[in-house]
């Protein structure tokens, strides 16, 4: 029964292809770019509001 | 493993029609529907439908996303639109990375150990009570441990936080968000009726609250409904401190359950090569907590200015700034996160979720008023 609600297409941390819910590699890489996008937000918001 | 993925940046592309339907919905909302719910009268009251129901646009957005799944698209979300909505978890993930830009580590110091030591032992608590109960039941194991962080932190950040590190699908964050939403609803509402008739004082009723009641937007709910007043010692101002500290646990707990859930995975798939604890520290650990822990330092060095903590100085333009990108953001992610969720799937698992979920609320909120009387006068105000 946890193998068949497992499956499909929207196990969010799941590292196989078809049941992924991620762009990226695995959730390592996606943790990564997570912390890659929030630097550049940071930094445009940080210049932004440079005087 | 998955190496027949082609990688990010070859996907991008495809995923921008998904994504500009997740940014139209939230945009939408957050521009029409919230303004239009906020003037509308019902029963002659203006603003009555956000005001009872609660609804914002982080509820509004989950919902048009399950709407856009399992409504308009019939139960499977349209491959054009699929690379766009498999971004939302690096939004939630970035957004929570954000988060850290609320917190400063001289605000729990102030705190005082006697506050701590009851956050934490109820933290640690609901975690066993949670964990104990879904093997009680035969809940699904990603389940539990999505429940166990939802139930003992702050509820929806918690539960969204602890998803990507226990493979859990879209309705098991469902799950945990509806009873812990619902659950909240019911103690906003009771909470100020039992506060005035057991007449407690704003500090005892702050620290109540912002240790029973699950949801970060309900404790502030609940505090205004018992004393209106916004100042310091008000309620209000000692509730959402002593959230806050439950909220700064939210790393931690995720790496308890992170071992936890992989310690057990791995001894039930019964693989043969049992991994040591150092070995799941390493893969299993979710790195984005560390670009969280890193934003907590980072605005307790002031690298952005004023964090508008309540009766110091107001909030930096920078700070404020992040915090509303943070809400777009989150806001995003959330739409996305509504567009995995099968109805048919929350079917599929039943009532336990929600029977645990009632039980250990329960007991949280009904033992954290007994504690809170029981230790009052060592309660300290800031």
């Amino acid at each position: 029964m946890a193998n068949e609600y497992k499956t499909g297409s929207e196990t969010i941390g799941a590292a196989g292809a078809k049941s992924k819910m991620t762009l990226f590699k695995d959730d390592r890489a996606e943790d990564i770019g997570s912390i890659i996008v929030t630097v550049l937000i940071v930094a445009v918001i940080v210049v932004m509001n440079m005087k | 493993m998955s190496s027949e993925s082609p990688g990010f940046f070859r996907q991008l592309p495809s995923a921008i029609p998904g994504l500009a339907l997740i940014i139209i919905t939230m945009v939408v909302i957050r521009f029409w529907i919230e303004p239009w719910m906020g003037d509308t009268v019902i029963l002659g009251q203006k603003g009555w439908l956000i005001k009872v129901t609660h609804l914002n646009y982080i509820l509004l957005g989950i919902i048009c996303g399950m709407l856009y799944r399992n409504v308009i698209f019939g139960g499977t979300m349209p491959e054009i639109f699929s690379n766009g909505f498999k971004l939302s978890r690096l939004m939630i993930k970035t957004g929570i990375i954000m988060l850290g830009s609320l917190y400063t580590f001289s605000a729990i110091v102030q705190l005082g150990s006697m506050a701590i030591f009851l956050i934490g032992g109820f933290v640690i608590l609901t975690i066993i009570m949670v964990l104990w109960l879904g093997k009680v039941f035969g809940l699904d194991r990603s389940m539990t441990g999505v429940m166990a962080n939802a139930l003992s932190i702050c509820g929806v950040s918690a539960a969204v936080a602890t998803a990507p590190a226990v493979e859990a699908k879209a309705s098991h964050v469902a799950y945990a968000i509806a009873t812990i939403l619902g659950f909240g609803i019911l103690t906003m509402f009771i909470s100020p009726f039992i506060g005035h008739a057991l007449n407690l004082t704003d500090l005892q009723y702050g620290a109540w609250i912002g240790t029973g009641i699950l949801n970060s937007g309900q404790v502030l709910a609940a505090a205004l409904a018992f004393n209106p007043n916004v100042a310091p010692g008000t309620a209000v101002s000692v509730a959402e401190i002593w959230n806050i500290m439950r909220v700064i646990s939210i790393p931690f707990a995720v790496f308890a359950i992170t071992v936890w859930y992989w310690a057990g995975k791995d001894s039930a798939d019964n693989t043969g090569k049992k991994k040591s604890l150092g070995t799941l520290l390493v893969e299993k650990f979710p790195v984005f907590v560390i670009g969280f822990m890193a934003m907590v330092f980072l605005t307790s060095m002031g690298a952005f200015g004023d964090v508008g903590l309540k009766g110091g100085p107001p909030a930096s333009d920078t700070i404020k700034m992040l915090r509303l990108v943070m809400q777009w953001v989150f806001g995003f992610g959330l739409v996305g996160l509504g567009g995995f969720i099968d109805f048919k799937e929350l079917r599929q698992a039943g009532g336990t979720p929600l029977k645990l979920g009632l039980i250990v609320g329960t007991t949280k909120y009904v033992l954290a008023l007994i504690v809170v009387l029981l230790i009052k006068d060592s309660l300290v105000a800031i």
